[in-house]
């Protein structure tokens, strides 16, 4: 709360200032507190407050080396962008530490709004971390943030309902299992089909478990960008989200479902399978204990690998998660560097993963039992980090993911033949300037 | 028509009226109290024994309080300077359109009436940058400012329409009686003039707290933002768990000055909108 | 909070200024023409020292946000990639208009325009007709009922709407159930149309006691002996409305329904809340919003803004040059 308080304080005072002297402000306003200690923000997304304990531990380590005040982004990652990308570009110097969403952070690299890591730094932080996080966290073969945590889809599902359909759950599942038995149980099937970037998450995922990626070349320029949308996986990925969508296998609330509202209907009489992030697992035993939910339950949810495109392949599961960026015109980006060290250290990550749900991107964080303890499934959640595949490494990531959603969402109106053209000449148009998004 | 007879027909009349009027607003209350898991049970009521205060708890005195009553604080400070200033300005304004003959009278009026039908949205992003520049950015003075532009016009022309209902010639017999210009116009003037600009304050404030774009686009933190953009940030116990409970919470809360003001002042405000817009 | 703080700034001025040259209702004096000059000149000054902070302040606000707008408008230019902003002239506009998206969200805003105000247009009179008429017992409370919506914020409303309506959390389904092409299973927000009934009836129920109470000043000033004599020759309730009411207030219904229309053609919050444009609800204030806030695409964005800008002079233009909407007239005009 003080912190919170200093803080307003001092932007208000500002304005104050500003008001009588334009330029001299902007110099005075990085100064720091009278009593040497440099203080450092970090601009957090919304969470159950693991990062604010993470700054306050850090602050302690640091013994006057450094302060970490936090402040709240918004709670879309969105608007998360919109808000640090304007901020950035304006050069503001108090974005000291970011939690960054990965696929927006190419397009922060590429202008150099993220000061450079530095190589020690680089090579302490990045020891032990999962492949899909490190790539998330790398821009032109070059690493711009530091992985903090890394999150990922797996399969959860409703033993009964595998049970009574014969399926067997110890070997990975492909798709168009889970459709058949969908079907065939007259169940729902737990997918996200909101015209939302969680559209842009599961078409990732298919065109990346087929073997292509949705951008053949990330790195090309906006109008030389092409997309693999239309090759064999891409088509598959077409078919799989159509017929969940056309035979109403994902419920009469498909078109508008997130993230959450899918796991709703995992809990009720109709769920039986559905792809979904960690957090599925505390949000059921916190209803459970609420009583809203029946303690039996917990004991009928069961969990596997991200299901596969074809039967034999490994998937590629959706990565998300948060990185740690500096910006570019932080007065103190060694220092920033130095917290985001502490920050990201394996105990800090396995504390916050059992406190906040959000899973380390550091593999030896899962050593901690305690995290066994509170997350039963979290084996399965470290292996589908290291299958994992992130989304399109673009500076123009906006674009695509909004293309994509536009064009493949509701599920119901995607053709397995026209969607992926339409979709790809859509999103060629607006990366061109051809066209509004 | 029997007195009896219209006093049913008048009773039914107005509990329609209520119901359609407050029907949402009991939606959303009922579904404050609803507890997260309980959100879904497609009834307008909680479950039966699942009512639960904790929404408001945490917005109140939980997890959520530091986002909603720095918010609160400053949505409430912010709007009571900018319906301040703009009650002032327009006061002045107004007076010298409804008493003065001076040129450009009418560019005043149409320019008040331009400003209020300016799409809001074409302004943000111009605003943003020069915000920015000039270091308004996320401040008090970077919304009042913006919010100006919402409430000038309508208390211009609110009050313009009032201050022509007066009848000036009362303060020249005042002052005919001897008194000053200054006691004249304290004694005959002030008491016709201050329901119009009381009322004109109200609605004014009505319009800066309901802003909502120049909220999120014009503040990041807690230093300016104000309680509509803050509720875009509420968040459920994890990342993709929707905050619904605490957001339902929250727009109780910022009702309730609204249904405080709207109770104490309903003649006032209605004759200074039904004033203010249309005088033949 | 005392009503009388914020009339008090008005006095100085009037104390200092207003003495020596008497105001326009007063006795006209037959002094020489001279004297009557300075007069109207210190008039004239007085005039706009008072009214002067207002308009420059309105002007500050959006006069220069707007030039800059049109501005910005003519370059290429993306807040993420300051190298290679680039002057395109009139690109930027090019693209837009021959964009059936643009087409289709003006659609879209036009539909929600036209249906709302018609809306809130009779339900709007319907309300005001009993305000007016209402017995003094329950005036109070009818109006203290209307104006909750008036007062409330949009955001709220929005948001009060979508909980009720969607398929998870909301018991409209249930509700009505017995309805045809209502079930359970109705997502109201995974296609256009239901969508819109949604975001159309949060915004008249939020916006239509504005309408009735712009009407019910109407309707207060059409003189109630003109509709004695109709009631005394016989006239039914609908003629009273058709011959004596609705002429007289022709005024107070056109102003309404311009200042309705101009607002619901800008609006934002109710989409943004319930759908974020989603399925076919995209609107010009969201299609602006898209490009210069969430793609950061500054000069796109700027040129749509300056495009809804022109659509609200034209609506403006239109009405008052065809319907002869007199604003300021109806002000009480000089």
């Amino acid at each position: 709360m003080p912190t919170r308080k200093r803080n307003s304080a001092r932007n208000r005072s500002r304005a104050g200032t500003v008001a009588s002297v334009l330029a001299g402000t902007l110099l005075m306003s990085g100064c720091g507190p009278a009593d040497g200690t440099e203080t450092l923000t970090w601009y957090i997304n919304p969470d159950a407050g693991g990062q604010a304990d993470i700054a306050e531990r850090c602050t302690e380590e640091a013994g006057g080396a450094y302060r970490i005040e936090t402040s709240l982004l918004p709670s879309d990652a969105a608007s998360q962008r919109e808000q640090l990308a304007r901020r950035l570009a304006a050069g503001d110097s108090s974005l000291d530490i970011m939690s960054l969403d990965p696929p927006f952070i190419p397009e922060l690299a590429e202008p150099g709004f993220l000061a450079p890591v530095p190589d020690d730094v680089a090579e302490s932080t990045t020891q032990n971390v999962v492949e899909g996080a490190l790539a998330g966290a790398t821009w032109k073969d070059e690493l711009v943030t530091i992985p903090f945590w890394a999150n990922t889809q797996i399969l959860w599902y409703r033993k009964s309902v595998a049970e009574a359909a014969g399926l067997d759950m110890s070997k990975p599942v492909t798709w168009d299992q889970l459709m058949d038995v969908a079907a065939e149980q007259d169940k729902y099937l737990g997918v996200q089909g909101a015209q939302a970037e969680s559209m842009t998450v599961w078409v990732n995922a298919l065109v990346e478990s087929g073997g292509e990626s949705i951008i053949v070349d990330p790195e090309a320029p906006s109008d030389e960008i092409e997309l693999a949308l239309q090759s064999p996986a891409g088509l598959e990925a077409a078919r799989i989200v159509s017929t969940i969508g056309k035979d109403g296998l994902g419920g009469p609330g498909l078109a508008t479902q997130n993230e959450n509202t899918s796991m709703i209907n995992f809990q009720g009489d109709n769920g039986s399978f559905m792809v979904n992030w960690p957090f599925v697992w505390p949000a059921t035993n916190g209803a459970v204990e609420a009583g809203t939910l029946d303690a039996g339950l917990i004991e009928d949810i069961g969990w596997g690998l991200y299901p596969q495109v074809a039967e034999g392949e490994d998937s590629a599961p959706p990565l998300g998660g948060i990185n740690l960026g500096v910006g570019a015109a932080s007065d103190n980006p060694e220092l920033a560097y130095e917290a985001i060290e502490c920050i990201v250290s394996p105990e800090n990550q396995a504390e916050y993963f059992v406190t906040n749900g959000n899973p380390p991107a550091n593999t030896e964080a899962y050593e901690d039992p305690k995290i066994e303890e509170a997350f039963p499934m979290a084996d399965t959640i470290r292996q589908s980090l290291e299958q994992s595949a992130p989304r399109p490494q673009t500076p123009f990531y906006n674009e695509v993911s909004t293309g994509i959603q536009q064009t493949w969402a509701p599920p119901a109106s995607v053709d397995p033949e026209g969607t992926p053209e339409e979709s790809t000449e859509f999103i060629i148009s607006v990366l061109r300037g051809e066209q509004l998004l | 028509m029997t007195s009896t007879r219209s006093k049913v027909l008048w009773g039914i009349v107005s509990v329609l009226v209520a119901v359609y009027a407050l029907f949402p607003v009991a939606s959303i209350l009922a579904t404050s109290f609803k507890a997260p898991s309980d959100l879904t049970n497609q009834k307008f009521l909680p479950s039966p024994g699942q009512a639960t205060t904790g929404n408001y708890e945490q917005i109140l005195v939980g997890d959520a309080q530091g986002l909603f009553l720095t918010a609160l604080r400053n949505s409430i400070g912010i709007c009571l300077i900018a319906t301040f200033i703009a009650v002032v300005l327009a006061t002045l304004c107004a007076y010298a359109i409804a008493r003065l003959d001076f040129p450009g009278k009418k560019l005043v009026l149409t320019t008040a009436l331009a400003v209020s039908i300016f799409p809001v949205i074409s302004i943000v992003t111009p605003l943003f940058n020069l915000w920015r520049s000039i270091g308004l950015y996320d401040t008090w003075p970077g919304l009042i400012i913006p919010y100006l532009s919402l409430t000038l016009p309508i208390s211009i022309w609110t009050l313009a329409a009032f201050f022509r209902q007066i009848p000036w010639e009362l303060e020249q017999a005042a002052q005919v009686d001897g008194a000053t210009t200054w006691q004249a116009f304290r004694k005959a003037i002030v008491p016709l003039a201050a329901p119009g600009v009381f009322t004109t304050a109200i609605i004014a404030f009505f319009i800066a707290w309901n802003d909502f774009v120049y909220g999120i686009s014009l503040t990041s933190t807690e230093a300016a933002r104000p309680v509509p953009a803050a509720l875009a940030f509420f968040t459920g116990a994890s990342q993709f768990e929707e905050p619904t409970g605490a957001i339902s919470a929250a727009a109780i809360i910022v009702t309730i000055p609204v249904v405080v003001l709207v109770l104490a002042f309903q003649r006032q405000i209605v004759s200074g909108l039904t004033q203010g817009a249309v005088k033949g | 909070m005392t009503s009388a703080i914020p009339a008090r700034p008005v006095s100085p001025d009037l104390e200092q200024d207003t003495t020596p040259g008497v105001g326009p209702g007063g006795p006209s004096d037959k002094k020489a023409a001279a004297q009557y000059s300075d007069r109207v000149r210190a008039e004239r000054r007085l005039g706009w020292m008072l009214a002067g902070p207002a308009f420059i302040v309105m002007l500050a606000v959006t006069l220069y946000p707007i030039l800059q707008a049109i501005y910005e408008s003519l370059f290429q230019f993306r807040l993420t990639a300051p190298g290679e902003r680039e002057f395109i002239g009139l690109g930027n506009y090019l693209v837009i208009l021959t964009d059936n998206v643009w087409w289709k969200d003006l659609g879209v805003t036009l539909l929600i325009t036209v249906i709302t105000v018609a809306i809130e247009l009779v339900l709007g009179f319907a309300l005001a007709l009993v305000m007016h008429k209402a017995l003094k017992a329950v005036r109070g409370p009818l109006r203290t009922a209307i104006l909750v919506p008036y007062g409330i914020i949009t955001v709220v409303s929005a948001f009060a709407w979508f909980y009720a309506f969607d398929i998870n959390s909301g018991y409209v389904n249930s509700w009505f159930a017995w309805l045809p092409g209502i079930d359970s299973d109705l997502n109201w927000f995974a296609q256009g149309p239901t969508a819109l009934f949604v975001i159309m009836a949060s915004e008249i129920w939020k916006t239509t006691p504005f309408i009735s109470l712009l009407l019910l000043a109407g309707l207060a000033q059409v003189p109630d002996e003109l509709t004695e004599a109709a009631k005394v020759d016989g006239a039914t309730w609908w003629e009273q409305m058709r011959k004596v009411i609705i002429p007289n207030m022709k005024a107070a219904i056109m102003v309404a329904v311009l200042f309705r229309a101009l607002d619901a053609f800008r609006i934002f919050d109710n989409v943004f809340i319930m759908t974020n444009g989603a399925y076919g609800t995209e609107v010009l204030s969201l299609l602006a919003y898209r490009q210069s806030i969430s793609r950061l695409e500054i000069g796109l964005g700027s040129a749509v803004s300056v495009l809804l800008f022109l659509c609200v002079l034209i609506i403006c233009f239109i009405a008052i040059k065809l319907f002869k909407v007199d604003l300021a007239g109806a002000q009480g005009g000089k």
